[in-house]
């Protein structure tokens, strides 16, 4: 080609492309813009404490699972324990439900603590020494949540606690064979390792005074949970062998004292009752639980409670305790069969009595397992309750300016490990800003990717990861976990089939469509480059991205600014 | 794994500025087709929209050599220019006829037909967008039956059926024939790859959404490709030596009307007449599954 340009004095002898077309700006052809606009996956928010799901499931499919575990502590220091006893709401609104089953975010997130990658962390975990002090009350996942967003930001952190070992319910409450210790341990001990102080023993209004607290520290944290047992208040709550659920579960996980009786009836329907039925099974009991409504109304987790009944636990349901019976020690229950009547302020049913259905049954131990209430006489005058709880403000404060609350033992979310470890972390967000003077920015989400925002072309229906579990018969004469996680194989294929919705994963496909050539990859191959010099604004792209992380927009928008 | 990804040549010999419409299905397979022959390779194109696309004189989008040509001359240009690249002993460069279904099926069938019954070494690829769209959506023997075009109109749309190319070229012995989709560039690259490196005559048929004869959403190009392919409306397959069919997309089965309904040109049809294009699509299918079956037959023999 070179010579028959040269034998006509630079020109093409006949009609001969020279060049190409870059001077041929399609970009004004455009009235819809592309743009890379990630959202929020309905998972993310579903999460309290607000985990990067899809985020931490890119990394692992790296198999970096170091940097997986630093970005889910960010949000929760505590992913072993999470993964473990976690009710994870997430799952209940992941996108992937409408389509075959939700993603087991739990287990991934267990799988990732499970790693144990260590108990490095990387340098944006440490910030410069700020010089102010924060006292936390509790060492429950609420104030180890704050403990650790606190010390993140180079506040100096002191946690008392009244009991031998920090953990709150993780250590006192929860059984070995839903959550081992060495788990709660290790990441107690990299909280620890940020620099926050663990005092054990030291029960604020009792062995310290609030006062002392409030001379020496810029402001303090309740995080005192709820760790009063509810009494039921009918005759014979006095005799031996009646007492409270909560006492038996936390002498036994603390003290290891295994002396029970051999016919236990436990009363109540939450977790509570559940874990002291399944606890006293393993140590060779007869174990009834009494629930006063039906099944349905029962707040313990379904599958717990068809765990439990797989042990042996018999529950009896619809049936109420009026009377403990015995001389000095306790010999028989009066109970009373209930029926459901009008639903009451929190839309459950009402149980109410059935008149002369009255019956005894024998027993010679009595657990009450009929909630926990926050236990709050330390504070001093003038601090605002509301239920029995902290009144705190939208910044976890209380009327009483530098006393933040969360957790259990706060007004708001309550009743979960991750409840309170998401208002641990928004009220450890509010002191910095109360200690550093600084405007409270908590995270707000955007628009949430709704499943019919998802291009299913791109996905095919795959069956859910069943955890691993250990044999039922082995399970009943110890303390062993009895769920055992999933594999490393099983791990990279459920992150797999996460949609990551409103997440790009760089999966090339707006770059491959593109008529115009007009997309390239980013110089770090994370994320994408739209030359809209060239872009005609097809809406190919936006529209066949199959996770609708990016967005088409009028063009006029952008000419104005 | 269930996340569907491409394996692609990042090779960009196709470049931006050409002057295709927003969302046309013939300017990505242009991309994918030199992604897949690298530059290597001279194009040839007769009159069609893409004479146009690539630029006017002196200018050229893809890159590579292209030889514009006569309306109906793409197949024996093609010959002639690798004879002439033969002699000169530069056999390794692959010659591509790029044409429409204007330039295929209707006025260049004579040369096509020619040039396959001599087995010429060329790949040849209809970029088929279903009617002359160049010169205004007039119809061609590619247009769909029952499709509207502005010489079949909504009151008498076509009453032909399409014509069967692949089933024409199949009639030359030729080595390799395979249809192909923009909605799946790994596998149209793949068979691009597969025919460089066969000798003698291959033949692509891509189907090609176009979306101002098509009346549909730019955006909807490579859903509408999709779902041709789902539906039976245009099945992916590729034979070898005549004969060796091998299905490439196992279809999802969709029904035809959801391909239809995103495309204005058949917004008229009435429910009969969607059902009686549902019983062509199953019928081409079942026909294709018993070539498919008689292959085997032919192979285990
Ligand atoms: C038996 C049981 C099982 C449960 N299982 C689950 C489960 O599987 N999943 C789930 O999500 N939730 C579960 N929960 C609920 C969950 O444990 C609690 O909601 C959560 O622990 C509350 O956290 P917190 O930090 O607010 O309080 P807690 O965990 O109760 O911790 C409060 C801590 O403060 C200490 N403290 C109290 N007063 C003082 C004081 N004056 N001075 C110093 N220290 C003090 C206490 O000793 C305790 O260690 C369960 C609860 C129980 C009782
Ligand atoms: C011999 C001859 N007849 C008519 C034309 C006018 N013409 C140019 S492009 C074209 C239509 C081409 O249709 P098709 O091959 O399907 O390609 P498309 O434009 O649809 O991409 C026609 C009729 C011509 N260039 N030469
Ligand atoms: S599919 Fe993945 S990103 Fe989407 S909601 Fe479920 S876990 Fe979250
Ligand atoms: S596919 Fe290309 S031309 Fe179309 S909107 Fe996206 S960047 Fe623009
Ligand atoms: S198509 Fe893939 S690469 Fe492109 S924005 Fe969507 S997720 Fe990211
Ligand atoms: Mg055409």
């Amino acid at each position: 080609m070179k010579d028959a340009l040269e034998s006509n004095n630079g020109k093409p002898v006949f009609a001969m492309s020279v060049t190409d077309m870059h001077k041929n700006k399609t970009g004004s052809w455009r009235y819809m813009r592309p743009i890379y606009d990630e959202k929020t996956p309905p998972c993310i928010k579903g999460c309290p404490a607000g985990e990067r799901i899809p985020q931490y499931f890119a990394l692992v499919k790296e198999k970096r699972y170091q940097d997986a575990w630093h970005l889910i502590l960010e949000d929760n220091p505590l992913p072993g324990v999470c993964g473990r006893v976690c009710y994870h709401p997430c799952e209940g609104v992941c996108n992937r439900k409408d389509f075959d089953e939700t993603i087991a975010i739990h287990n991934l997130e267990r799988f990732v603590a499970d790693q144990n990658v260590g108990n490095s962390f990387p340098q944006r975990f440490f910030a410069e020494k700020t010089g102010k002090k924060t006292a936390i009350i509790g060492s429950g996942p609420a104030g180890l949540s704050a403990a650790f967003q606190l010390a993140r930001k180079g506040h100096a952190v002191t946690i008392y606690e009244s009991l031998a070992e920090p953990g709150g319910m993780l250590q006192m409450g929860i059984p070995k064979y839903r959550l081992p210790r060495e788990v709660l341990e290790k990441e107690i001990n990299d909280i620890k390792s940020l620099g926050v102080e663990i005092i054990t023993n030291t029960e604020i209004g009792k062995d310290k005074p609030w006062q002392e607290l409030s001379d020496t520290f810029d402001s303090i944290l309740v995080a005192t949970g709820a760790t009063k047992s509810r009494p039921m208040q009918i005759p014979g709550e006095d005799l031996e062998g009646v007492s409270s659920g909560l006492a038996f579960l936390r002498e036994f996980n603390m003290q290891h004292k295994r002396d029970i009786k051999k016919k236990i009836v436990i009363i109540g329907g939450g977790n509570t009752a559940i874990d002291c039925a399944r606890s006293a099974i393993r140590l060779g009991a007869y174990v009834t639980i009494i629930y006063r409504r039906s099944r349905h109304e029962m707040p313990a987790v379904p599958e717990e409670i068809a765990e439990a009944e797989a042990e042996g636990v018999k529950i009896i349901y619809l049936t109420n305790p009026i009377e403990f019976i015995g001389n000095g020690k306790l010999e028989k229950i009066k109970l009373v069969q209930m029926q459901l009547g009008q639903p009451d302020a929190d839309g459950r049913r009402r149980p109410v009595p059935i008149k002369g259905s009255e019956f005894e049954i024998e027993a010679d131990q009595v657990m009450l397992a009929i909630g926990e209430v926050p236990k709050l006489d330390f504070l001093p005058e003038g601090v605002h309750e509301k239920w029995g709880r902290v009144d705190v403000d939208a910044y976890q404060m209380s009327n009483n300016k530098g006393v933040f609350a969360c957790g259990d033992s706060a007004n708001g979310p309550i009743g979960t490990v991750v409840d309170a470890i998401a208002t641990g972390k928004r009220a450890a967000i509010a002191i910095d800003s109360y200690l550093t003077n600084q405007e409270t920015e908590f995270v707000h989400y955007g628009k949430v990717v709704g499943f019919n925002e998802i291009n299913l072309d791109y996905f095919k229906k795959e069956k859910r990861v069943k955890q691993n579990r250990n044999n039922q018969k082995e399970v009943l004469s110890n303390f062993n976990e009895v769920h055992l996680g999933i594999s490393e194989s099983d791990a990279l294929y459920e992150a797999e089939r996460c949609f990551s919705c409103g997440i790009c994963t760089y999966c090339d496909t707006c770059l491959i469509y593109c008529p115009d050539v007009a997309i390239t990859k980013a110089p770090d191959g994370k994320g994408y480059i739209i030359n809209y010099e060239f872009c005609k604004g097809c809406g190919l792209c936006v529209h066949e991205c199959p996770r609708n992380a990016m967005t088409f927009e009028e063009e006029l928008k952008w000419r104005i600014v | 794994m269930s996340q569907m990804k491409f394996e692609i040549p990042e090779i960009e010999l196709m470049k931006s500025g050409h002057v295709a419409c927003p969302g046309c299905g013939a300017s990505m397979a242009m991309r994918y087709a030199l992604k897949a022959l690298g530059p290597k390779t001279m194009v040839v194109i007769p009159a069609c929209c893409w004479a146009i696309i690539d630029g006017p004189n002196p200018c050229s989008v893809n890159g590579v050599p292209v030889f514009h040509c006569a309306f109906e001359t793409a197949a024996i240009t093609a010959t002639g220019i690798k004879a002439g690249l033969k002699r000169q002993g530069k056999d390794d460069i692959s010659v591509l006829a790029w044409a429409g279904d204007g330039g295929t099926f209707d006025i260049g069938l004579q040369a096509i037909s020619g040039a396959a019954e001599r087995n010429e070494d060329i790949i040849y690829v209809c970029y088929d967008n279903e009617a002359y769209m160049n010169t205004g959506i007039q119809r061609s023997s590619a247009t769909p039956w029952g499709a509207w075009t502005t010489t079949t109109p909504v009151k008498n749309p076509k009453e032909r059926p399409k014509k069967d190319i692949v089933d024409i070229l199949l009639a030359h012995h030729i080595p390799y024939v395979a249809t192909a989709s923009v909605a799946y560039p790994d596998d149209f690259i793949r068979k691009m790859q597969k025919a460089k490196s066969i000798r003698g005559m291959k033949f692509i048929h891509v189907l090609s959404p176009c979306p101002p004869g098509w009346k549909s959403q730019a955006e909807e190009s490579v859903h509408i490709s999709r779902l041709a392919v789902h539906s039976n409306v245009f099945p992916l397959y590729e034979v070898d030596d005549g004969y060796r069919y091998t299905i490439s997309i196992q279809p999802k089965k969709v029904p035809v009307r959801d391909y239809l309904k995103y495309q204005g040109r058949f917004k008229h049809l009435s429910e009969e007449q969607i059902e009686l294009i549902q019983q062509a699509a199953d019928r081409k299918w079942d026909i294709l599954m018993k070539k498919v079956e008689m292959g085997e037959l032919f192979m285990q023999n």
